[in-house]
C-alpha cells in the first residue's frame, strides 16, 4: 500500500498484484487506475473486475454524489443528507455505468456477488445513521441488476455534483463508446432498471414517509424528504406582514426589496400600484391631491386619518417639474443634516433649455 | 416649585422621538421610488423621508412601523407622524395610525452658575456617576421617573426622559443638589 496523501485524505493504490476481494476500512479515498477518486465512509470490498483492463490515465475526478445521479433515490445512498460529498460503494454498483474496468476498486462488481453477505460496511460512520442501513439499499439494489457489470466501463465523471444526471447519462454515452468487451445493451438495461427502480422508491417513500420498515431505502428516502419539508418550514421569514397588511403588498416586497435602486422594475410597480390600493390609481400623479383625499380615508380604531382634515397635504411637488434634469452615475453622494454633496460622473445636463454632457460634476446643496 | 428659582429656567427641548406603526406592509421601494424627499437604505432595509414643515425625520421600515425623530414638541411630533403618515396613504398603501407613543424626549437647560463636578458627584452617590476620562459630564439618573441628566461643568445640562413632563420634574429636582456645588465664576 502506498499512501498517498492526494487532498485531506489518506489514500491507497493497489498494487495490481494483489488478491481480490480487498475489504477496505471506512473514509477510504479510492483512486481507480484511470484516475478517478472515490471516497467511501462506509468500509469497502474491492474485488477485482472480472475482465481487466488496462486503466486508462484520466484526469482525476471526485465522484461526488452518485446518489444524486441515482435520482432523489438513496436507496444505495444512504446519508442523502448527512454527507453530500461522498460517494457510497453501492452507489458504484448502483448506476452500475461506473464500473472502472481496472483492478482497482472495483466495488461494484464484487460487490454484486458479494451482496447477500454484504460485507464489511456495516454501520461505517457513527454520524450516518444509515450506516446499517447501507448494505441493505446495495442488496435491494443489487437484485435489480442480476448482469454483471461490463468491467471495463470507465467513468468520465464531471466533478459537478450538480450534474449527476448529466454525468450518468455521459457515463452511459462512453461507456457505449468504450471498448469491445463492454455489452452495451447491459448497461442501458442496467441504467433502466436503477432508474426505475428509483423511482418506485421515491414513490414509496413518499406514500410511506419514514417508516422504519426493513425497506431501509423508504426510510432513508422518508428521511429526505422530512429533511426538505422541515427544512422549508424553518425557513425564517425576516420580512413580512405585521398581521393585518395586505396580501398583495407582501407578494411585492420579497422581490423587489433587495432590487438595486436603479433597477426600474416598471411591471412590478404597476402591478404594486394597481394592487395596493384601487382607489389610489389617481392619488400616485402628485397633481391629484384633494381628488384622493376623499378615497382615502381610512376609518382606524385609534385615530382615524381624516385624510385632508388635520393633515396637511405635503406641499409643491411641482419642483419635479423643472425642466433641468441631470441624467448621470454617481460617485458618490453624500449628506450632513440637509447639506448634500455630490460627485457624479458621465452625465448629461439640461439647465436653461440647453443641453450639456459631462464626464465628471461636482455640487453642492442645502435641502 | 419649591425646588425652583426665583429665575425662570429656560428648558428648551430640543429633540422628540415617537414611534407609531401603519398596521400594513409597506413597500420600501415603491416609496423610495415615488415619494418625496426620500433616502432608500436597501442595506439597512428602511427609508429615511424628512419632512420640511415639521422638521422632522422618518425612518420607515417595511414592517410598517415608523420612528419619529427631530421634532420640536409632543404635538409638532404628532402632527409630523400624521402627516408622514398621510403621505404613505397617497401613495397607496392602507395605512392606519395607529400606536403613536413618543419614545424619548431630549431637553437642553443652563444654570446661571457653574457646577463643580466632583462636589456634585461625591454628595450624590450612587445615583450620579462622573468619569472625567470617559465623558466631561456627571451623569445624574433619576429612576423612578426614567430620567437621565448629564451635567456639565459650566452649568449647562441636558436631560432625556420619556416625555416633557418627566423632563421637566427631573430638572426641577435636581436643580437644588446642582445648587448646592455650585463653583463660583471668578476663577
Amino acid at each position: 500500500m502506498i499512501p498517498n496523501t492526494s487532498e485531506t485524505l489518506a489514500t491507497f493504490s493497489l498494487p495490481a498484484g494483489l488478491t481480490y476481494p480487498v475489504q477496505i476500512p471506512a473514509g477510504v479515498t479510492l483512486q481507480t487506475a484511470s484516475g478517478q477518486l472515490y471516497k467511501v465512509n462506509v468500509p469497502v470490498v474491492v474485488t477485482q473486475a472480472p475482465a481487466g483492463q488496462l486503466p486508462e490515465s484520466k484526469p482525476t475526478h471526485k465522484v461526488t454524489e452518485r446518489r444524486e445521479a441515482a435520482a432523489p433515490q438513496s436507496a444505495v445512498i444512504p446519508p442523502n443528507a448527512t454527507h453530500p460529498q461522498e460517494a457510497e460503494p453501492p452507489s458504484v454498483p448502483a448506476t452500475a455505468v461506473t464500473q472502472p474496468p481496472h483492478p482497482k476498486p472495483t466495488l461494484p462488481p464484487g460487490q454484486e456477488s458479494s451482496l447477500p453477505q454484504q460485507p464489511p460496511v456495516p454501520a461505517a460512520e457513527p454520524s450516518q445513521p444509515q450506516g446499517a442501513r447501507s448494505p441493505e439499499p446495495e442488496v435491494t439494489l443489487e437484485e435489480n441488476e442480476p448482469s454483471p457489470r461490463p468491467e471495463p466501463v470507465s467513468l468520465r465523471m464531471t466533478a459537478s455534483p450538480c450534474s449527476q444526471m448529466l454525468d450518468f447519462q455521459i457515463c452511459t454515452e462512453e461507456a457505449l463508446t468504450h471498448t469491445a468487451q463492454l455489452k452495451n445493451r447491459d448497461i442501458d438495461d442496467i441504467l433502466k432498471e436503477v432508474i426505475e427502480e428509483e423511482r418506485e422508491k421515491a414513490e414509496r417513500a413518499r406514500n410511506q414517509m419514514p417508516a422504519k420498515t426493513d425497506n431501509q431505502s423508504e426510510a432513508v428516502l422518508g428521511l429526505d424528504l422530512d429533511y426538505n419539508y422541515s427544512e422549508l418550514s424553518d425557513i425564517v421569514q425576516l420580512d413580512g406582514p405585521a398581521g393585518d397588511s395586505d396580501i398583495e403588498e407582501e407578494e411585492g416586497v420579497p422581490l423587489e426589496e433587495n432590487d438595486f435602486l436603479g433597477i426600474i422594475n416598471a411591471e412590478a410597480i404597476k402591478a404594486l400600484q394597481e394592487g395596493d390600493g384601487s382607489s389610489d390609481g389617481n392619488s400616485i400623479s402628485s397633481t391629484s391631491d384633494s381628488e384622493g383625499a376623499d378615497e382615502l380615508a381610512n376609518v382606524e380604531e385609534e385615530d382615524p386619518l381624516n385624510s385632508g382634515d388635520d393633515v396637511i397635504e405635503q406641499d409643491i411637488p411641482d419642483l419635479f417639474d423643472t425642466d433641468n434634469v441631470i441624467v448621470c452615475q454617481y460617485d458618490k453622494i453624500h449628506r450632513s443634516k440637509n447639506r448634500w454633496k455630490f460627485h457624479l460622473k458621465d452625465g448629461v445636463m439640461c439647465y436653461g433649455g440647453r443641453d450639456y454632457v459631462f464626464s465628471k460634476a461636482v455640487g453642492e446643496a442645502e435641502w | 416649585m419649591d425646588s425652583s428659582n426665583d429665575e425662570a429656567l429656560d428648558i428648551i427641548i430640543t429633540n422628540v422621538v415617537a414611534t407609531f406603526r401603519t398596521r400594513c406592509h409597506l413597500n420600501l421601494r415603491t416609496i423610495a421610488l415615488e415619494g418625496t424627499n426620500v433616502i432608500y437604505k436597501p442595506e439597512v432595509g428602511k427609508v429615511l423621508m424628512k419632512l420640511r414643515k415639521p422638521k422632522i425625520t422618518a425612518s420607515i421600515w417595511s414592517s410598517g412601523k415608523i420612528i419619529c425623530t427631530g421634532a420640536t414638541s409632543e404635538d409638532d411630533a404628532k402632527l409630523g407622524a400624521r402627516r408622514l403618515a398621510r403621505l404613505l396613504q397617497k401613495l397607496g398603501f392602507k395605512v392606519r395610525f395607529s400606536a403613536f407613543k413618543v419614545v424619548n424626549v431630549l431637553a437642553v437647560c443652563s444654570m446661571p452658575f457653574a457646577i463643580h463636578l466632583i462636589d456634585f458627584t461625591k454628595n450624590n452617590r450612587p445615583i450620579a456617576s462622573y468619569e472625567p476620562e470617559l465623558h466631561p459630564a456627571a451623569t445624574y439618573r433619576i429612576k423612578h421617573i426614567k430620567a437621565t441628566i448629564q451635567v456639565f461643568s459650566t452649568g449647562s445640562i441636558t436631560v432625556t426622559g420619556p416625555n416633557v413632563q418627566n423632563v421637566a420634574t427631573a430638572v426641577e429636582q435636581v436643580y437644588p443638589l446642582l445648587f448646592e456645588c455650585q463653583k463660583p465664576r471668578y476663577k
